[in-house]
């Protein structure tokens, strides 16, 4: 009896001390909710205002939208398939319908996981719970952080109908590879709206957002497969699907869209224009703004111009022996294509493979050009001096005294000199000693104003050997100067946003297209025609050995060591600059030691870009001035020669020019032909 | 109440089950079960925080969000606004140096060929020669091509650029600075009169001579004096004195005319062509004009 007693007393003070603990929790938790209230956020009014910031949107120059900035795209819940409604209720908080914000079971369950199971947490966040944690809080882990989204979720339940809930939910959860909200992930994944998912595709999606990296179905198939038959066990247990229709689902199969990182073929342009969009306008206004940024850019040349970079390089790679997984010994390319009658630049590579290096060689990459300066050099010598391509000089050893230094000896690519030549012949077979003598006598000054006239603007040395490209210039810089040549001498700024409007369409900037008269249109063209030869006869005459038959001019160039590899040439209406190389210093040498050239690295990949774009187009000779004539000569003297003399070579003459056999620098007596075996096989 | 512990088995019993225990058991039964089943405590608390809403602070990641959108919207706002007040300055002008005037110097403007050949027509000859051929702009005119017309500042010049639809520069014109000064005279009314002008003062003329003697000269020389005869008709009180200046810059020569408009002297300024005003200034050398009217006509004053 007194046992009895004993335990009721036990009892009576244990209930007191309930009742006790329950006041001072009750005072507690009351405390506890002016605490949380000071700073907890106000919710917007009305909720959809969440997915209200307008997209930067990007255009190609079809029209054809390539990327977006920013912004949501999204969609009322009527046009959501039922089946990922049901599949995300289901999953994540299948009393969606019944709780008012809080689902308590559910939370009584997992405080008392989480305080008798050390070590092991359990979530119990409802959609409006989850939902509040993403627009407002970080995601720190924290007792008050959880409290305050719990009211915020109370709130939510209080200010808006259930549907107007999961319409927010549903437009901005995260479903990995860059896809936020259902109708960007159900076209980004199946390529299908959100209101056409099936009920599997829809099964799937609903089990990413637990964590899209671990059940990203591009990397990890099966998982994300495991994950989808979960979510399908949870649509039947809640009672939304049948055992049968869930098997069905399980089984059938998915057919994933291929990731649109391969569609972004555009990614080095796209961050060329979004690079300029935020230098003018600053990064707010940018991703926040919802411009429309009407750009340059041609999709299907810019295709092509990927595809030809990196099957030039996977040749290259097998040239070099170098495999896929040698990822530091692969050698990185550029591609930049601008249109010549405006500067609008077409297509942008700026490396092998965007998601192994997001650097863009294309445009900020300052690299050697080697003889692909050339072109510069010889117009300065045809403005400035009393040369034009029939002129003969001397390909011999040359020694240049440079002040305050050692003497400049250039050598030829062979290490042999050829003796006389015409100078489109050293032209065409890139003698380097001809360039220093060229070089010599119009001093390093006149080539460099004839390159910044034709738009070079990276910073050049006045030494004599930039006649050979030892100041460092881009692809772009280079495709853009060699259009002052197609155009006869009209210089374009290359640019690449042709128009950008707010989103109500008002014109921020457009693009005028003005054209500068840069270089004697006469001179230019016999560059050109200089330049034409280097394609049918010189050292790009891999161009035409690889089918591209239309009438183009260009030049290779490569450096010390074979450091670089250019080839930049064009068309009338196209130029387009190559380059090959590492990034770290080491030269392009092949599995036999022999080092790539431009003519044998970058003009394949010139030739295979260019026969794409120009498929089907028919051929656009150069225009020739009006006050241009042709002779022929003989290459070796300089004079005049038949049209049907073995090795007789046309040149492009202007008023006043006759091939007189006239040397180069003081005439003299010429020293017999020697070697005429040619540059840069 | 009684606080005091049950002394016996039938006491506790008896306490157990009272009226007073069985209704505290069902009320706190009724509120649990009322809160599972109706969710009151957070409908209470949802009510209060919804009422309190527009009290609390607008923090977290949405508003954040929120706040860029606006400042972007802003600043897009404002550069729209501005160009957009630019734009319609240059969509209203009448005359080129009011486009001049509407320009800034970050941006340029955009009018419609049509609007700038009116422009360019209501320009004096001579200027409008030195801004470009009208045989040129015929020319662009009857191409087709030549849709809109875009003027920016380079430095203190003005550029003018005719356009084709897809923005290609069919000409590219400049306006530099000693021409703008020669538009924007084109128009100079002043408060005064001609001796105020020291470049104007040693060479006056009355109106009447003045005008005399420019009646006598050939057609050419008349419009290379005055280009626009008809815009001095619109004047609404005669002319009084003619000053003329003894420097010619840039092949042209100014000249003040002297009126009177609502009770005050004023003093419009031109450009005439120098060696049209050479030939006109011989003519009324000739005709004995006073070598200083000064004495003669008072300032402001009619003859």
């Amino acid at each position: 009896m007194s046992f009895g007693f004993g335990l009721l007393r036990k009892l009576r003070l244990l209930f007191y001390l309930s009742i006790l603990s329950a006041g001072v929790a009750a005072l507690a938790g009351i405390g506890f909710f002016f605490f949380a209230l000071e700073d907890l956020p106000k919710i917007p009014h009305p909720l959809s205002r969440i997915i209200e910031t307008p997209p930067t949107e990007i255009f190609a120059a079809d029209g054809q939208r390539v990327m977006v900035l920013g912004g949501r795209e999204a969609v009322p819940l009527s046009r959501v398939s039922h089946h990922f409604i049901n599949a995300m209720i289901a999953t994540e908080d299948h009393r969606f319908w019944d709780h008012h914000g809080v689902d308590k079971l559910r939370t009584l369950k997992a405080l008392w996981i989480t305080l008798m199971e050390p070590g092991k947490i359990q979530g119990a966040s409802t959609v409006t719970q989850q939902l509040a944690k993403n627009l407002f809080f970080s995601f720190e882990r924290s007792w008050i952080r959880k409290f305050k989204e719990m009211l915020v979720a109370v709130q939510i339940e209080s200010s808006y109908s259930k549907e107007e809930i999961l319409e927010a939910y549903v437009n901005q959860i995260a479903f990995g590879v860059g896809a936020y909200g259902i109708e960007q992930a159900a076209r980004i994944f199946f390529g299908v709206p959100a209101a056409d998912l099936t009920l599997p595709e829809a099964a799937l999606l609903a089990g990413l957002p637990k964590s899209p990296t671990r059940y990203n179905p591009y990397r990890h198939f099966e998982r994300a497969r495991q994950r989808q038959r979960i979510v399908l066990t949870r649509m039947v247990d809640v009672g939304y699907i049948s055992p049968e229709e869930a098997r069905a689902a399980a089984q059938q199969e998915l057919v994933l869209q291929p990731l649109r990182s391969s569609a972004r073929s555009g990614s080095y342009f796209l961050d060329l224009v979004i690079d300029s969009l935020e230098e003018q306008y600053g990064a707010q206004v940018v991703y926040h703004g919802g411009l429309k940024v009407f750009t340059t850019l041609d999709p299907q040349l810019q295709a092509w111009a990927v595809a030809s970079v990196q099957e030039g390089l996977e040749a290259l790679d097998r040239e070099l022996g170098v495999f896929e997984a040698e990822l530091d010994r692969r050698p990185q390319g550029a591609l930049a294509a601008v249109e010549t009658r405006s500067g609008a630049v077409k297509a942008i590579v700026g490396g092998r493979d965007y998601a192994e290096t997001e650097y863009n060689r294309a445009v900020y990459s300052l690299r050697l050009p080697g003889s692909g300066f050339k072109p510069f050099v010889y117009y300065a010598a045809f403005e400035s001096e009393n040369v034009n391509p029939a002129t003969v000089a001397v390909d011999r050893p040359v020694r240049i005294p440079v002040a305050g230094a050692p003497d400049w000896e250039p050598q030829n690519f062979s290490r042999r000199n050829r003796g006389p030549m015409i100078l489109k012949r050293a032209f065409t077979r890139s003698v380097n000693t001809i360039a220093a003598q060229i070089v010599d006598q119009t001093g390093p000054e006149a080539v460099i104003q004839a390159a910044q006239k034709c738009g070079i603007q990276s910073p050049l040395q006045p030494v004599y050997s930039l006649a050979l490209g030892t100041s460092g210039v881009s692809p772009l810089e280079m495709a853009s100067a060699f259009s002052t040549f197609a155009t006869g001498g009209i210089r374009h700024e290359p640019f690449w946003i042709q128009r950008v409007e707010d989103p109500y369409g008002h014109v921020l900037q457009e693009r005028i297209v003005a054209g500068r008269k840069s270089l004697n249109p006469e001179i230019a063209y016999q560059v050109v025609d200089m330049m034409q030869a280097v394609i049918d006869d010189g050292t790009g005459a891999v161009i035409r050995r690889l089918g591209f038959r239309l009438p183009a001019a260009g030049k290779t160039g490569t450096t010390n060591d074979y450091r670089d590899a250019w080839f930049t040439g064009f068309t009338p209406t196209l130029s387009c600059s190559v380059w090959v190389g590492f990034d770290r210093e080491a030269g392009l040498r092949d599995r036999n030691g022999r080092g790539i050239t431009g003519g044998r690295g970058a003009a394949p990949i010139w030739a295979n870009f260019m026969k794409r774009a120009f498929e089907g187009e028919p051929a656009r000779e150069f225009p020739v001035p009006d006050d241009i004539h042709f002779t022929t000569v003989d290459p070796i003297t300089g004079l005049p020669a038949g049209p049907s003399d073995p090795g007789a070579e046309k040149v492009a003459l202007r008023p006043g020019q006759v091939p007189d056999g006239g040397l180069l620098g003081a005439p003299g007596l010429l020293p017999p032909a020697v070697d005429v075996r040619e540059e840069e096989q | 109440m009684d606080w005091s512990e049950p002394q016996d088995f039938k006491d506790w019993l008896s306490r157990l089950f009272s009226l007073r225990t069985i209704l505290v058991a069902l009320v706190i039964y009724s509120l649990a079960l009322a809160e599972l089943r109706f969710d009151w405590v957070e409908q209470l608390l949802g009510a209060y925080l919804a009422r309190t809403n527009s009290q609390r602070p607008q923090s977290g990641a949405i508003w954040e969000k929120g706040k860029e959108t606006l400042t972007a919207r802003k600043t897009l706002e404002q550069i729209v606004t501005d160009r957009e007040s630019s734009q319609r300055l240059a969509r209203e002008a009448e005359t080129l140096s009011q486009i001049s005037e509407a320009l800034a110097s970050t941006q340029g403007v955009m009018v419609s060929a049509a609007h700038f050949r009116d422009l360019y027509l209501e320009l004096p000859a001579a200027v409008a020669m030195d801004i470009a051929s009208p045989f040129e702009l015929l020319r662009l005119q009857s191409s087709g091509r030549w849709e809109r017309t875009y003027f920016r500042k380079f430095g203190r010049s003005i550029k003018i650029f005719l356009l084709d639809m897809e923005n290609r520069v069919l000409k590219e014109l400049e306006l530099p600075p000693e021409l703008l000064d020669r538009l924007q005279q084109q128009e100079d009314f002043s408060e005064g009169v001609l001796e105020d002008f020291p470049r104007l003062e040693n060479r006056i003329y009355r109106a009447d001579r003045f005008f005399e003697a420019l009646a006598n000269q050939p057609e050419e020389i008349r419009r290379s004096i005055l280009p626009a005869p008809e815009r001095l008709l619109a004047l609404s009180r005669p002319i009084t004195r003619v000053g003329v200046s003894d420097e010619a810059l840039t092949g042209f020569v100014d000249i003040g005319l002297e009126f009177e408009s609502e009770g005050k002297s004023m003093v419009m300024v031109l450009q005439a062509r120098d060696w049209a005003v050479w030939r006109l200034r011989l003519d009324l050398e000739a005709r004995e004009i006073l070598p200083s009217v000064e004495a003669e006509i008072p300032a402001g004053g009619t003859p």
